[in-house]
């Protein structure tokens, strides 16, 4: 066993709920040994993506709001995060951004947020106001 | 929170699975080595992303199993340092709170790291943060958002006292001290 590269690349959760959807990780656990349907912790993960923000979107909603995170000037790790957390508010974005207020100045975070919002769809929402939510934001 | 990781191992498809095709037999290989498992100062393998080479093919004395040479991507959890994440709370007490994602559980957050200033309740047995008069309650299966402090890899341990809980082969420690970080309905 050789690790040839511990990290080859960063995923977003997105791409991960993508991988495990085709594998088909939201039906039942494959027990058996030498199945080729989804394991116990690929449902798991699955799971937990499906609460996330990463369960709405889609690779062109990703790709439009990496773009605009470019030009704001964001890190690959922030990228990362931004689009993963899907921040709303301006104290989480602070929370992603190192260095906020000096790379983010006035309402460039007001700007970033709007772009965010526009890009990406809304998270799905936990406490069964899902379709007022999806009715509100109009998909 | 995951990485790809690129691994070469060699794989052995046992002989009752050769009327299977070559990269499903492998697929299943690796799918019962990998998954699950932690890989030191790497992560937890979670999936099988793609099969990148299967060389091989070869077959040893007195081993019907062929040996197979293969390049393959893992998706791994492995958060990098300073990464936020959402988890749900699990367990209070008097060291600090554990945080649970659904796939992973040993993630720790240190009395040291909430929110300042924060006091156990011993009654409720639940910490609260007393903010400006307020006491803000840190109640079981609640949403919390942390940032990764540090993640070890501790060595096996050679002896264990019996009724020990179980070891854990990846921990997280996390901090819920800043702005934005605490329970998601603190900041919403």
């Amino acid at each position: 066993m050789k690790v040839l590269q511990p990290c080859a690349g960063l995923l977003t959760n997105h791409e991960v709920f993508q991988l495990l959807t085709d594998r088909g990780a939201m039906g039942a656990v494959d027990v058996s040994q030498g199945g080729m349907g989804p394991a116990a912790i690929e449902c798991q993960v699955y799971r937990y993506l499906c609460a996330a923000p990463a369960a709405t979107q889609t690779r062109a909603a990703v790709a439009a709001c990496t773009e605009w995170a470019a030009s704001f000037g964001l890190t690959r790790a922030e990228t990362l995060q931004l689009v993963n957390l899907r921040p709303s508010q301006p104290v989480e974005a602070h929370l992603i951004i190192s260095d906020c207020e000096m790379r983010l100045p006035g309402d460039r975070v007001e700007q970033l947020l709007q772009a965010v919002e526009e890009t990406l769809p809304a998270a799905p929402e936990v406490e069964g106001t899902e379709e007022e939510a999806a009715a509100v934001e109009g998909g | 929170m995951f990485v790809l990781t690129e691994m070469e191992d060699d794989i052995r498809v046992a002989p009752h699975d050769l009327h299977r095709p070559h990269l499903t037999a492998v697929s299943s290989e690796i799918k019962a080595k990998y998954f699950d498992k932690v890989l030191r100062n790497v992560g937890l393998c979670v999936s099988l992303h793609d099969l990148q080479a299967v060389e091989g093919g070869f077959i040893f004395p007195s081993d019907p199993g062929p040996h197979f040479t293969v390049r393959f991507r893992l998706v791994v959890f492995s958060p990098f340092v300073g990464e936020v994440l959402v988890g749900r709370l699990v367990k209070c007490d008097a060291t600090g709170l554990s945080v649970s994602l659904d796939f992973f559980s040993d993630i720790h957050i240190p009395h040291y790291n909430l929110q300042e200033p924060s006091v156990f309740d011993e009654e409720e047995k639940l910490w609260v943060w007393k903010f400006n008069d307020n006491d803000m309650f840190l109640d079981m299966d609640e949403m919390i958002r942390f940032k990764v402090v540090s993640v070890k890899y501790p060595p096996l341990p050679v002896e264990q006292e019996k009724g020990a809980t179980a070891f854990a082969t990846m921990e997280i420690v996390g901090d819920i001290n800043g702005d934005g970080l605490g329970l998601l309905s603190w900041w919403s």
